[in-house]
């Protein structure tokens, strides 16, 4: 039934039965059926069930809190991450491959360890925690951990996105920008940084959708305090360990309402983009 | 303007671009620079244009030198092969561009800016567009774009690169009258780089056959062809 | 129209003239130092630090403690676990990498770009949700799920479950990479074979496989990576049972909430290292592959 739905057109490329089929069989065992099976349970357990859940202000408080830091720490990726991106594309210095690669480690570093670094790191023990405590700060266990935990793991997201645009850019749509008479500084705010924008949108939706969600290196650093510093993933958890089933769904519902909202934003923005400048 | 090239040499790294090469440039002529690929022609624009500074010797306009004179003050209008448009702006936001760039005590009120770029699109005959974005355009209506682009910041001179290289052949004979009319409207001094010997020979006034990075001949198209004064130039004008 | 007033230049040479030429695309050098001197800075304290306290805390008490820590039976078993969930869901990934890649650049077919979005769903599903909806699919409070345990093959607080969660949160990276290299291939290869008069497997194996070689390798590191260190959705499906379904982050979880910060960072450095390995195998493969693996970068 699911292979009708995507037929193919008529093609002597062989495998599109198997394909189509190890494809669809998998997509509906790991993605389609766990999601469907979420949202059966708050179909289950009622719109007003989970309105009556997320409409305390305990989820409220942790929603925004995720959504507040996560937004923050998006744009702080959004402008150190095209920084970044043009440093690597545009400069030689001694290590540059190096630093190239160094880019990628919170990808590659799993959050638990991200996690339990940081705390040690920025914890009043901590190199940069003692450093903020002599001065009377404390970053971890407080919404400013939180930030630095979120900064983290959303860092490479629009590096990577902006980089190969960078790459791409004809050097002569600069040098025009310069026999029109523009300064240096004329053609990066007016003709580079628009050609960048949507790739960095891009990137930034990935950082912040990545940063709504995040758990493992958050919830060392975070100290978890209702109300203050305790971030929506959590909750989840904590209802999940209290066995409220439908309360975890009702949480988890409009957590995958907004990445939702997110993905429909992203596929905007490139439609948006490749309409005006023909291109992502 | 009367443009001076005075012993001009470049090179990059080990490769020569230009040996030294001396020319002057009579205000208002429509030049060519024609010859192979690797012959300097293009190097030899970029140099007037201010893109490359050159390893010796000097430019000079109007009996000034201008070899130090930074692109932007040099007020070069310079059409790009690729014509370099910029994709996220308008028409009309390109055009206005370089008048927009302006530091504030020179730069025109939005009024006059309309006004001029209306004007432009009347003279390059695409009045309608203004509203575009590059890539909803033509070859041809880009090239005219990027031409009306560089004219706008009032130039003292029109640099072209292969202005009608990316063309099929049909809209480039149509252009190259097109480029002639608008060098005889404004009287600017015209500098276009080419490989097409047809092209030079019909629309130029003053032919500079180029080749491996030095000056071959000068002459009007009727002498060169006539005369062709080495080897060189009598084969690639015969191709 | 040409008659302007301005017909000297805006500033004089004088005033404008730089010392030294430069391109018109370049930067000054100060503008450039500074901008690396931002960059590496922020990249040391924001990623290099972290990783530098990982390995310096693992060793607070000298190497022999660390390796000592790792050699206890609940740190063994958590290696030994994570390795097969690792050994488990990277291959039944990358195989649906290969038959979703192949089914997509290979055929035209409506509702492709949908396919796409469900594909890349799981990238921004966050991992507590993940695991949410896979408990609540296999739980034993679910139908499903209770005749499952019922049968005596549980799923949830059980490998299964922990291979599933690795799965979802890796579903993409495979089938990501491969995609936008196979897509500038094209099919003439393929098509250009059958012509030829070879099997359909024979194709993929003499010509395509070849060809998307490295992206697969890469997308195969990122998705071992991932794999071996997912916490968030692990966390929620594996119960944490200590010695049964605590994976490598989740012990470090353990040991770190016990203060047992030696074993918690040498488990951690395990990790780390093979992070690090991870991404110098992804930075060879990028520089000796670089034109194949172009296309991964431009998405």
């Amino acid at each position: 039934m699911a292979l009708a739905m995507f037929r193919a057109q008529k093609s002597p490329m062989p495998g599109f039965g198997l394909g189509m089929g190890i494809t669809l069989t998998m997509l509906s065992l790991i993605v389609i059926l766990p999601v469907g099976a979420l949202l059966a349970q708050g179909a289950s357990y009622g719109p007003a069930g989970v309105w009556s859940t997320v409409n305390t202000p305990r989820v409220w408080a942790a929603l925004y809190l995720s959504f507040r830091l996560a937004f923050i720490a998006a744009v702080f990726n959004l402008i150190f991450g095209t920084l970044l991106a043009w440093v690597l594309a545009r400069y030689e210095f001694p290590g540059r491959r190096m630093v190239d690669a160094v880019v990628d480690l919170p990808f590659a570093l799993p959050t638990a360890v991200a996690g339990i670094a940081l705390t040690a790191l920025y914890a009043p023990n901590g190199v940069f925690g003692g450093l903020a405590k002599s001065m009377g700060q404390k970053i971890a266990y407080t919404e400013w951990g939180i930030l630095i935990a979120l900064i983290f793991v959303g860092l490479p997201f629009v590096t990577r996105t902006v980089q190969p645009v960078i790459a791409e850019i004809e050097k002569e749509v600069e040098e025009a920008s310069a026999t029109l008479g523009a300064g240096r500084y004329y053609t990066l705010r007016r003709v580079i940084l628009p050609m960048l924008l949507p790739a960095a949108l891009t990137g930034f939706a990935l950082s912040l959708a990545r940063a709504v969600g995040e758990y493992g290196s958050v919830i060392f650093i975070a100290g978890n305090l209702p109300m203050k510093t305790e971030i929506a993933p959590l909750l989840i958890v904590i209802k999940l360990e209290e066995f409220d089933y439908d309360g975890a769904a009702a949480i988890g519902i409009a957590m995958l309402l907004i990445s939702f909202t997110m993905l429909l934003v992203i596929n905007l923005i490139q439609i948006w983009s490749r309409r005006r400048i023909g291109h992502v | 303007m009367h443009i001076e090239i005075d012993e001009i040499a470049k090179t990059f790294g080990a490769t020569t671009a230009l040996h030294p090469v001396s020319l002057p440039i009579p205000s208002g002529a429509l030049v060519a620079l024609l010859g192979p690929s690797g012959s300097g022609k293009t190097t030899l624009l970029r140099i007037l244009g201010g893109l490359e500074f050159p390893t010796s010797g000097r430019v000079l306009f109007d009996g000034q030198d201008a070899t130090g004179l930074s692109v932007q003050d040099r007020r070069a209008g310079f059409v790009f092969q690729s014509y370099a448009l910029f994709k996220h702006m308008t028409v009309f936001e390109n055009i206005a561009y370089g008048l927009r760039a302006r530091p504030r005590r020179s730069r025109p009120p939005e009024a006059e800016i309309e006004r001029r770029v209306t004007k432009l699109l009347e003279l390059i005959q695409l009045p309608q567009i203004a509203g575009r974005f590059p890539n909803q355009l033509s070859g041809g209506q880009r090239q005219r774009v990027a031409l009306a682009r560089a004219l706008a910041i009032e130039p003292r001179m029109l640099l072209l690169d292969e202005p009608f290289g990316a063309l099929d052949a049909r809209v480039r004979k149509e252009l190259r009258h097109g480029l002639r009319e608008i060098h005889d409207t404004t009287g600017l001094t015209t500098v276009f780089v080419t490989h097409d010997q047809d092209e030079a020979m019909e629309l130029a006034d003053l032919v500079v056959v180029m080749s491996m990075g030095k000056i071959e001949q000068v002459g009007r198209p009727q002498d060169i062809r006539a005369r062709p004064a080495t080897p060189f130039v009598r084969e690639f004008i015969a191709a | 129209m040409y008659d302007s007033t301005l017909n000297e230049p805006l500033l004089s040479p004088a005033e404008h003239a730089a010392p030294k030429w430069r391109p018109v695309t370049d930067e000054s050098p100060l503008t450039k130092l500074v901008l690396i001197a931002i960059a590496l800075g922020g990249l040391a304290v924001l990623v290099l630090a972290p990783l530098a306290v990982v390995f310096a805390e693992a060793l607070a008490k000298g190497a022999a403690a660390a390796v000592t820590s790792l050699t206890k039976p609940e740190a063994w078993s958590a290696i030994k676990l994570t390795l097969i969930v690792a050994a488990v869901s990277v291959p039944v990934n990358a195989v649906f990498g290969i038959a979703a890649a192949w089914t997509i650049t290979k055929f035209d077919f409506r509702g492709k770009a949908f396919l796409i979005t469900l594909i890349d769903l799981p990238f921004s599903v966050s991992p507590v949700v993940a695991g949410l909806a896979l408990v609540l699919l296999f739980g034993a409070n679910s139908v499903l799920g209770g005749w499952l345990v019922a049968s005596g093959f549980p799923i949830v607080f059980a490998l299964p479950g922990i291979v599933l969660a690795s799965v979802f949160v890796t579903f993409p990276f495979v089938a990501r990479e491969l995609i936008p290299v196979m897509i500038e291939q094209g099919r003439t290869e393929e098509e250009a074979a059958l012509t030829l008069g070879a099997s359909g497997w024979r194709v993929f194996l003499t010509v395509t496989l070849p060809n998307i070689k490295w992206a697969l390798l890469y997308g195969v590191l990122l998705c071992n990576a991932r794999a071996m260190g997912e916490f968030g959705a692990v966390a929620v499906v594996s119960g944490k049972i200590r010695g049964q379904t605590a994976t490598m982050p989740i012990t470090i979880e353990m040991l770190y909430n016990e203060y047992l910060s030696v074993a918690a960072f040498s488990l951690a450095a395990l990790l780390a290292a093979l992070a690090l390995l991870t991404l110098a195998l992804k930075t060879m493969l990028e520089w000796r592959h670089a034109d194949q693996l172009a296309a991964t970068r431009r998405h």
